[in-house]
């Protein structure tokens, strides 16, 4: 939509630049960026990482508010007391809400749909995100009681990956 | 303008790599100290402000980690800058001015050792168009001002040693210094070229640390410090982002940052008797020193950048030792200078004082 001219608009030049007279602009160059890095987890996250490597969950108490943290940092992010030694929970736990993951995306590492979930491992306060297998996405709920499927021996790693995925416990109820 | 000074400050030692904590677990110890100096605890804390970097952390939103050293959750007022921290103490001295509140925190942390080679990262930093895609390292953009100062017979490479002798000097018994020691000016004319006329001891040490500052207004900054360090003054420039359209042998933007900051304060660099500069390379002190005017004071007298760099945390610690200086009585004027880009490209500049 054109304005119509105003009796204050200033007259035009008389040999107005064509548009043809422009070069045309660059548009697009690649300078592609490449950083390596080390990342440090720190001696909290290390306890729990480790505790994976050996298919044990590893779980730390604040001694000022008995919040439980699963992984745990190394300071209670409320009280900033220095968290307990680790202890190590048996690994089942709760679904605490899930979804369905339809659609592709760049990475992906797995083929969808697939269902991802916050789970509370139990005698924990904090939750856990991994996948939730071997069960029809229909019938995951919040409440159901899951626990962990951990990796081949040879496959254990300082890593999430260690467990493979959570699945609902044969014969359990919900919580 | 309200009375604002510094009333505590605290720093973790110096390491090149710390290989062994997070961004909380490196901080929350400085943070006791600091909170623990100035007698308080976190919940009369009003405003915190912090400065890091994602592209040195390797991750997005790598700061809120830090968080866990501070305790957020609502109700918090927070906020944090992507660059050198003295740039969030100037942000929370702003807060301040505003009245919006009494104390202010201010942290930074520095990972410079994270980034394998931080030259990755630095080029990221500069305009895409003509200066990235060549990828100069941060030591070829800095021997390009070296080189022009030497050339406009501004600077030799004996006086860039000289520097470096007394800052190593300097740093022997501090904390914070990464490297330190007697050396010869003749040693170090030895050593081989990195970027000439630019030696590896011409270049601060990058490494990690932490460091946090307690900022206060009026009076609670006198219930707080038996002797505050006032901001009298504190102002940033910035030059232009391509360095090649600078005359790279001088520093307009401190100048200009030095005379806006005392006309604030009441008096000018020159007048103060300890300055702390962020000198990155050796070359920049006597540049920094003639731009402002620095005869007679003492320039770094715990080593300053050319002992340790915790990159974005370096600059916040000049501000903090120049503070020191006056909570402790060695001084009563001082002066903080903190840059940032390549070659002196942004400057601030912070002139403190202590009641006499």
């Amino acid at each position: 939509m054109s304005t119509p001219p105003t009796p204050s608009t200033p007259p035009t030049p008389s040999t107005p630049p064509t548009p043809s007279a422009l070069p045309s602009p660059v548009e697009s160059f690649t300078s592609p960026h490449k950083v390596d890095y080390t990342f440090v987890a720190g001696t909290g996250r290390s306890a729990f990482l480790r505790g994976l490597q050996e298919r044990r969950l590893l779980a730390r108490r604040c001694p000022t508010c008995e919040r439980v943290y699963l992984p745990a940092p190394e300071f209670c992010s409320r009280c900033l007391a220095e968290l307990s030694e680790p202890f190590e929970l048996a690994g089942t736990g709760v679904v605490k809400t899930f979804c369905v993951v339809n659609f592709p995306f760049p990475g992906q590492m797995i083929d969808p749909p697939y269902l991802v979930a916050y789970i509370q491992v139990d005698g924990a306060d904090t939750t856990l995100m991994h996948l939730v297998r071997d069960v029809e996405p229909a019938d995951v709920h919040i409440g159901l009681r899951v626990e962990p499927v951990w990796c081949a021996e040879e496959d254990l790693d300082t890593s999430m990956n260690s467990i493979r995925y959570y699945r609902p416990v044969a014969g359990g109820s919900d919580a | 303008m309200r009375d604002i000074a510094v009333v505590a400050f605290a720093q973790s030692p110096g390491t090149s790599a710390d290989r062994r904590d997070d961004m909380a677990e490196i901080l929350l110890p400085v943070m006791r100290e600091a909170l623990g100096s100035a007698g308080i605890d976190r919940t009369e804390v009003d405003f915190w402000a912090s400065g890091s970097h994602d592209f040195h952390e390797g991750r997005t939103f790598a700061y809120i980690e830090s968080l866990d050293a501070v305790g957020a959750w609502p109700p918090i007022s927070e906020s944090h800058v992507e660059m050198d921290a003295a740039w969030a103490a100037y942000e929370a001295w702003s807060w301040l001015q505003l009245g919006e509140g009494e104390i202010a925190v201010v942290y930074g942390v520095g990972r410079g050792s994270l980034a394998t080679d931080l030259d990755q990262v630095t080029t990221t930093q500069l305009d895409p168009y003509f200066l990235a895609p060549l990828r100069p390292h941060q030591d070829a953009l800095a021997a390009l001002q070296a080189q022009a100062l030497v050339a406009a017979g501004m600077l030799d490479e004996k006086q860039m040693a000289e520097v470096v002798v007394r800052a190593r000097a300097a740093g022997m018994g501090e904390p914070g210094a990464q490297v330190s020691g007697e050396v010869t000016v003749d040693e170090l004319l030895a050593a081989p070229y990195l970027a000439s006329p630019l030696r590896e001891h011409d270049r601060g040490p990058i490494g990690d640390a932490a460091a946090v500052l307690v900022l206060a207004a009026g009076d609670t900054a006198r219930r707080l410090a038996g002797r505050p360090a006032w901001v009298r003054g504190a102002d940033h420039r910035m030059d232009t982002h391509y360095p090649g359209t600078r005359d790279l042998t001088r520093v307009d933007t401190v100048t200009l940052a030095a005379a806006k900051a005392a006309d604030q304060a009441g008096f000018a660099a020159r007048e103060v008797q300890i300055a702390e500069l962020h000198t990155e390379y050796s070359y920049q002190e006597p540049l920094l020193t003639n731009a402002l005017e620095l005869s007679g004071a003492t320039v770094n007298p715990g080593g300053g950048p050319l002992v340790a760099r915790p990159t974005t945390a370096t600059g916040l610690i000049r501000i903090g030792a120049a503070a020191q200086h006056i909570l402790s009585g060695r001084a009563d004027r001082t002066l903080a200078h903190a840059t940032s880009g390549p070659a002196l490209q942004q400057n601030m500049i912070c002139l403190l004082e202590g009641d006499r």
